[in-house]
């Protein structure tokens, strides 16, 4: 597995669709720009966070034991794509 | 003063992961969940409003300080420790280890580890973190939560390191003056799980282990009663979802670190019954993680009525079953 721009693009589509989120495009979320610092066009949450690590458990079938890990793979789109393809290439 | 070589590495929880560095920055080799585990660091206790609770609290690990305290009496480490009423000479004593090149973990108040994001910054006073050097008026911090060696600058320090308030650091210090080279797994690895076991079972107290998650599914129903309004009662739930996920916490209260202790445990004793309690216990964690996330959705949505408190309370009798038949299997083979 690889790091692609689809795969971002998934990413980016299944945090919309886990959190509800109908005010912004995929297209507007930056890739490198962290999701919890307000900075970038949605701002997460440590809900949110945990929403996302069970997406991401239901989706990839990865579980994210320890907040470390979560709170650097979950920094952005970009560390999140990083993330998922290193453990599905272990 | 020059940096003293010090191998960084990241970790699940800040306490755990301290120590483990040093260990293995002072020769020995040991992994964070294994000293979890060894130094039966999983636990439950749930303390009801009283005179000393404001509003009723749960802990999920032992008690600060614990892990380092069982290290020393299990694994043989001998450890020099010192508090400070005076905040110039904790600062003073930490400089003269440095300048004898012995690198030095801080109690501090997280708040102030200004290389962290803000956003992730908040005021508690047990994290802890390693000082390995000195640059000028920065020092250099080795912070298992952080992904490199870091600069803290000196004033910070001085704050977090004696930063007042509940659970106050006072300037507390620790580093080792013994560490043996070799652990003695079949031996240390059972006396962690039989301690655990306990402690999770037979501690003669009824807020305590297993008998804790049940006074916990029983009172929680009472919580609205206890808070001044929706906004309050949102913020208390909330918070079962900050302690058991959101502050380094090692996965779903500890459990996740736990299972992967039970895998080690396997590996280094070959008994792979220990690898089924792994899968086990990872399947405990998912439910505190699913638990902790129906507390925060809830939160979140100020949707807290009779029925929903109900349900938070039955997951808690569903965990507390779960946990008493795990315990009480492994409790069996020690």
């Amino acid at each position: 597995m690889e790091v692609t721009d689809s795969l971002k693009l998934e990413i980016k589509n299944m945090i919309m669709t886990t959190l509800n989120i109908t005010d912004a495009t995929p297209d507007m979320i930056d890739n490198e720009e962290p999701l919890f610092s307000g900075k970038n066009a949605i701002t997460l949450d440590s809900v949110d966070a945990l929403e996302i690590i069970m997406a991401i458990q239901r989706t990839y079938g990865i579980r994210i034991a320890d907040q470390a890990e979560a709170r650097y793979s979950l920094r952005s789109i970009n560390s999140m794509a990083d993330f998922i393809v290193s453990e599905k290439n272990k | 003063m020059t940096t003293i070589p010090y191998k960084h590495q990241m970790a699940a929880h800040c306490e755990s992961g301290t120590l483990t560095t040093m260990l293995n920055n002072n020769g020995l080799a040991i992994t964070e969940p294994m000293l979890f585990g060894i130094t039966n660091g999983i636990f439950f206790g749930y303390f009801h409003h009283s005179k000393s609770f404001a509003f009723p609290a749960f802990i999920v690990r032992s008690r600060p300080g614990e892990m380092r305290k069982i290290t020393q009496k299990r694994l043989g480490v001998k450890f020099a420790t010192a508090t400070f009423r005076d905040p110039d000479k904790g600062m003073s004593a930490l400089d003269r280890l440095l300048e004898m090149n012995i690198a030095v973990a801080n109690q501090v108040d997280f708040f102030y580890m200004d290389y962290l994001p803000e956003w992730e910054r908040v005021h508690i006073n047990v994290h802890f973190m390693t000082v390995i050097g000195k640059e000028g008026d920065d020092y250099i911090v080795s912070d298992s939560y952080f992904p490199r060696l870091t600069h803290l600058h000196k004033d910070s320090l001085r704050k977090a390191r004696f930063a007042g308030g509940n659970m106050s650091p006072k300037g507390f210090i620790f580093h080792p003056l013994y560490v043996p080279e070799e652990i003695h797994y079949e031996t240390v690895i059972p006396k962690g799980i039989r301690k655990a076991c306990y402690n999770m079972l037979k501690l003669p107290v009824p807020f305590i282990g297993v008998k804790g998650i049940r006074k916990f599914a029983s009172r929680i129903t009472e919580w609205p009663t206890l808070t001044r309004d929706t906004e309050h009662l949102s913020h208390e739930i909330m918070k079962i979802n900050i302690l058991l996920e959101d502050q380094g916490t090692g996965g779903a209260g500890f459990r996740y670190m736990y299972a992967t202790f039970l895998q080690q445990a396997a590996e280094k004793l070959n008994r792979s019954e220990y690898h089924d309690f792994s899968k086990q216990m990872m399947e405990i964690g998912d439910n505190w993680r699913k638990f902790s996330l129906f507390a925060a959705r809830i939160g979140k949505n100020r949707d807290l009525g009779p029925e929903k408190m109900k349900q938070l309370s039955e997951m808690l009798y569903e965990l507390a079953g779960m946990e008493e038949n795990f315990f009480k299997d492994l409790y069996q083979t020690v």
